[in-house]
């Protein structure tokens, strides 16, 4: 039989009974559209962790502190042991172009009577270059504000919309932790969410140890790499020189962790992959149910058409003919629920970008995947149905009330 | 295919056996006969004689437990499932009591479904030519719960003949049908006869084996009477009265 009639004759049977084809199909509807939220959720959140890590700069590599390990193995704070002087000896590595310590302490900042939490971080000038941080207006941190202890200031571009309104800040007073600074310069604005420049500011070095802080190790060191491929060899020196500086002996561990960019995409890739798929096989369960739903009902389609089936033998339908118009009805149910599930997906991505916190991207292949599976499962459980429709002795079809 | 006897059957036999040889029903027992190229067959009987299951395998829906049966030539025992689907589907045309048409199709459609399983070509002109034929080509697109019961069977006869069959084999055709649309069919299924198709109807109904050329009475899966249907329905009159007495 012709693969158009096949197609009629499946779609007649599924719109004469629309009520229930409908809630056949709402169990793949509900499975593939939560397996296209979910992938573009993922997806959405890999990519902005990726823009994130990669706006730090290029060629970077980070290092910091690893956590210290309190009694039973609570992390109760990261090690005090990185320094500037760990970071100066950094820069005469081979392969470092630039080494930008920095200390941050989160604290109140407050201009006039507006305050909010902010992280304050003790920056060297070359911090802003190797970081990537444009300044939007004013100067950065000079060499000269190092050296004097400068109170002043640069800060991110919310903590400017948000202290200083519609008002420019340069000038400005910003108190911070109660000391007042003065603010020299405002960050161009960088996007991307929780802990980003926008919502930091910035002070020399040696005025977050002397003015506001009084403490002297480092959150971290940045190192901008002369190029990407000597990652590797700055990575086992680095490792080896502050081992050295914080003579550590060979069985202790480091109290310091280096990490490229590269790794860091890595890491964070590994972390949101492994999310994703945790998610996206919760939402493949209903799938799974969705398929049980298509086999109950088609079962139930043979048996209400056991008649039907006589006559089709009795004119002369084939076994392999049988087979194929109710596993075509299974296939159709499913790749339609399929089809409709990724449009609600998709929909659901857009609405969860557009409204919530969320970025989301419904990446192509998971669009050809719901499809695909879709298919897959009508197949998977149409077969059975459609083996005992075609396995009917016709005597006994045709005798079938 | 020019055979001069489209069916030949010999010492054929269904026995159902419900898994114990003691209970086993011979509802066919080795049963002979010959049905020639443009006869009109009559197999009449009280219920449970057997011929049902004749019918079925007749119509390849069933195969025989000893025995032979050549349909055009052909040995149906060497033939597998799929060649007899092809069977039925080009030398078998099928007239049930209750019609049996599909219904979500409209006349056209049940017409045309033998030609599209055979994959005959311009299946929808043949379909048209055919419900021409049963004098129903104003009902196209009626569904067939649409239609009158006579015109319902018109359309299963117009299904029947669709691919010009060696055999129409009719199940009871008219008998959900009252007496007056029942001989319209009668004289629809003779004339096609006198086309040149080959007629075998089982039947309840006495007066429409009495209009077909011979006849075949069968008891407890025998063959009791096998010569020209007036006389068969005749001889049959006779030995009940015989056994009423």
């Amino acid at each position: 039989m012709l693969m158009r009639e096949t197609a009629k004759s499946a779609w007649r049977s599924l719109a004469s009974n629309r009520l229930r084809t409908l809630l056949t199909m709402l169990g793949m509807i509900i499975g593939t559209g939560a397996v296209v939220a979910v992938l573009g959720i993922g997806e959405g959140a890999k990519s902005s962790v990726e823009g994130r890590i990669r706006s730090l700069g290029s060629n970077l590599m980070m290092v910091r502190p690893t956590f210290i390990a309190g009694a039973g193995g609570v992390r109760s704070g990261s090690a005090q042991t990185l320094t500037k002087s760990d970071a100066e000896a950094l820069l005469a590595l081979d392969g470092v172009a630039a080494a930008a310590p920095e200390m941050s302490a989160s604290t109140q900042i407050r201009h006039e009577s507006k305050n909010q939490n902010a992280s304050v971080v003790g920056v060297t000038p070359a911090y802003f270059d190797v970081r990537s941080l444009a300044i939007g207006s004013g100067v950065p941190l000079s060499e000269l504000d190092e050296q004097r202890r400068s109170r002043v200031v640069v800060i991110g571009a919310n903590i400017a919309q948000d202290l200083y309104a519609s008002s420019s800040p340069l000038g400005e007073k910003l108190q911070i932790n109660g000391a007042a600074f003065r603010v020299i310069g405002v960050l161009a604005a960088k996007g991307a969410g929780f802990g980003s420049p926008d919502d930091s500011v910035y002070v020399p070095m040696s005025s977050h140890e002397s003015a506001l802080f009084g403490r002297d190790y480092l959150s971290s060191i940045s190192l901008q790499l002369a190029s990407e491929e000597r990652a590797a060899s700055v990575a086992s020196q680095t490792e080896q020189l502050l081992r050295l500086r914080h003579r550590l002996r060979s069985e202790q561990a480091s109290d310091f962790e280096v990490r490229s960019q590269a790794e860091m995409l890595e890491t964070m890739g590994q972390i949101t992959g492994t999310f994703t798929a945790l998610l996206g096989s919760i939402a493949a369960v209903s799938l799974i149910v969705g398929g049980i739903g298509i086999m109950n009902i088609m079962l139930v389609s043979v048996r209400e058409r056991t008649r039907e089936i006589g006559v089709r033998m009795a004119v002369g339908a084939r076994r392999r003919d049988i087979l194929r118009q109710f596993l075509f009805e299974a296939v159709v149910v499913s790749l339609a629920g399929g089809a409709v599930g990724v449009g609600l997906g998709y929909g659901a991505a857009q609405i969860l970008a557009r409204f919530g916190q969320w970025q989301t991207i419904v990446p192509p292949y998971a669009i050809g995947l719901a499809l695909g599976v879709s298919i897959i499962i009508g197949i998977a459980f149409g077969v059975g149905p459609a083996r005992r429709a075609a396995s009917l002795d016709p005597v006994e079809a045709l005798r079938f009330e | 295919m020019a055979s001069p006897s489209p069916i030949v059957i010999d010492r054929l036999s269904k026995v159902y056996d419900s898994g114990r040889a003691d209970l086993a029903v011979r509802a066919v027992d080795s049963v002979s006969f010959r049905v020639a190229r443009g006869d009109s067959l009559a197999i009449i009987g009280p219920s449970g004689c057997g011929k049902s299951s004749l019918l079925n395998i007749l119509g390849c829906l069933d195969r025989p437990t000893e025995g032979s049966y050549e349909l055009d030539g052909r040995n149906m025992a060497e033939l597998d499932d799929d060649e007899l689907a092809a069977l039925r589907n080009r030398h078998i045309g099928f007239v049930f009591q209750s019609f049996n048409l599909l219904p979500r199709m409209d006349a056209l459609e049940n017409v045309e479904l033998p030609l599209l399983y055979g994959a005959v070509p311009k299946s929808r002109e043949l379909a048209r030519a055919a419900l021409d034929r049963v004098g129903l080509s104003n009902r196209e697109h009626h569904l067939p719960n649409e239609l009158s019961g006579g015109q319902r069977q018109r359309v299963a006869i117009a299904r029947a003949i669709v691919t010009r069959p060696s055999i129409l084999l009719c199940d009871e055709p008219t008998g959900a049908l009252d007496s007056k649309t029942g001989r319209d069919v009668l004289e629809l299924l003779l004339s096609l006869n006198a086309e040149g198709a080959t007629l075998v109807t089982v039947t309840h109904d006495l007066s429409i084996a009495r209009a077909l050329a011979r006849g075949i009475r069968m008891k407890d899966g025998r063959i009791v009477a096998d010569a020209d249907a007036a006389s068969v329905v005749a001889e049959m009159h006779q030995s009940e009265l015989e056994a009423a007495c």
